[in-house]
């Protein structure tokens, strides 16, 4: 060992850090994270398409993946052994309460609850919706440019879903990021906006449109695009639609090298479910309620050599660290 | 060990003066950032107020990994009186102040470790780390595990 070097000891973290970005469902195509490129990311900062959603806790990897031996001989002893299944399992929790680690959490498709349009009938998930407004040519990710009467309906601290009106199409709907898949064509105008990612909450308002604090998942808006106010988020227990994202996890060393966990495929493979976990270790009545997230790894082929695999490890050493 | 001690120190020494360049001290006729570790001061009855004090306590270390490593717990005391301008009655708000001002300079929870013993600083090898503090009650101590790898000559 030189003086330029040290044994490199196993990680010490603190914590795991979540990112997920979108599956194009309709194109089975994950999105790729690839370590030669991202491999010193800026973790509150990922590059697009991947999402921050902070840090998770009781994260655990289970291989669910099967060999078996195959025997030849008298007695009968290994010869070679055999992958006779593939999987993987993944569970955590996440630590906030968000659109996104809402969706995640659920076992199926996860949607807005659009504000209601006077005289609306109740619905489990809304009523009938109050009207949309339309975007304007000008908007980014971060300003909806909205008609002047338009943007006077929105005050700051108001939530908006911004996506198009449905127009009757089937399969998997919502762009860029799919929130549903559908049957058959259902009746109401706002479906896409119920189910749609293209979120935000409004920090201004002023007569040329509407400031968000913090940028639409979608990027900037189309012209034409409608949008409209959201009290909250609902989601069933039950249905036919699973959740799919790419998932990559990060845990960063005490000497600054890195971890990560690629999952290219991950479908949610359990319902909505939520631990309570008391703020203090002994005599506190107070619990933070904790979003319960597992998901089950899916196959994608390596196109390195064609084989099939459902989760990348990467390390990183730490600068000077042997290896 | 004592320079993961020195490290962690003026760690917290930079990142104060970053944060609040007016918590000072008057010290052997110097003006410094106030945080001073007790050890390398002369002894006093009565801890000084409005400053931080680094307190070394007890030592561990694990001998069965590639590199050793040391674990020394560190106490950070500090208590106020409050402002003469407001007679102490300010006294809760300005403890407050200083528990922010603890909880920022501890993060990032890692530093460079150097060799304060060349100068200028020798930067080494690994890095650092400790976990977040622990703290006691009125006036305040805060302990925290400060964790080093021994490299060589150390």
């Amino acid at each position: 060992m030189s003086a330029s070097s040290f044994p490199s000891p196993a990680p010490v973290v603190r914590r795991i850090r979540a990112y997920f970005a979108p599956v194009n469902r309709a194109a089975q195509a994950p999105v790729v994270f690839d370590p030669s490129q991202l491999w010193n990311l800026n973790l509150d900062s990922p590059p697009a398409p991947w999402m921050n959603l902070g840090w998770v806790q009781s994260f655990a990897r289970k291989p669910i993946g099967k060999s078996a031996s195959l025997l030849t001989g008298i007695p009968a002893a290994t010869f070679e052994q055999v992958r006779e299944s593939l999987g993987a399992q993944l569970s955590f929790q996440f630590l906030s309460w968000t659109k996104l680690t809402m969706a995640l959490a659920t076992g199926s498709q996860h949607m807005n609850v659009l504000a209601p349009a006077s005289g609306a009938f109740a619905a489990a998930d809304g009523g009938q919706a109050a009207p949309p407004a339309t975007v304007q040519s000008g908007s980014t990710s971060t300003f909806v440019a909205l008609a002047s009467a338009d943007a006077a309906k929105f005050a700051p601290g108001a939530i908006i879903a911004i996506d198009a009106d449905y127009a009757g199409s089937m399969g998997y709907v919502g762009s860029p990021i799919s929130g549903a898949y559908l049957r058959a064509p259902v009746a109401d105008v706002d479906y896409i906006r119920r189910i749609t990612f293209n979120v935000a909450l409004v920090s201004q308002s002023s007569s040329t449109g509407l400031t968000l604090a913090e940028p639409l998942p979608g990027g900037a808006p189309a012209p034409g695009l409608k949008l409209q106010k959201v009290i909250g988020l609902v989601d069933r227990e039950g249905g036919s639609f699973y959740q799919e994202w790419s998932g990559l996890f990060i845990l960063q060393g005490s000497q600054g090298e890195r971890i990560f966990f690629y999952y290219p495929r991950l479908q949610t493979v359990a319902g909505a479910e939520e631990i309570d976990a008391p703020l203090a270790r002994n005599k506190s009545t107070l619990n933070r309620i904790l979003l319960s997230a597992q998901f089950q790894a899916l196959p994608v082929t390596d196109p390195l050599d064609g084989e099939r695999v459902v989760c990348y490890r990467s390390f990183v050493p730490a600068p000077g660290a042997l290896v | 060990m004592q320079n993961a001690k020195d490290s962690f120190y003026i760690a917290l020494r930079t990142r104060l003066v970053a944060i609040n360049p007016n918590r000072t001290i008057l010290l052997r006729g110097t003006v410094r950032p106030g945080i001073l570790v007790e050890d390398a001061e002369a002894p006093v009855s009565q801890l000084p107020n409005d400053v931080f004090v680094v307190r070394w306590l007890g030592l561990g270390v694990d001998e069965d990994l590639a590199s050793a490593m040391a674990a020394e717990e560190c106490e950070i005391v500090y208590q106020t009186c409050g402002t003469q301008s407001f007679g102490g009655l300010d006294r809760g708000r300005a403890l407050s102040e200083m528990d922010e001002e603890l909880m920022a300079i501890v993060q990032p929870f890692f530093t460079p470790k150097l060799n304060f013993s060349a100068q200028p600083p020798a930067a080494m090898l690994t890095q650092v780390f400790w976990d977040v503090p622990a703290f006691g009650p009125i006036s305040r101590s805060a302990k925290v595990l400060v964790y080093s790898y021994q490299e060589q000559g150390e």
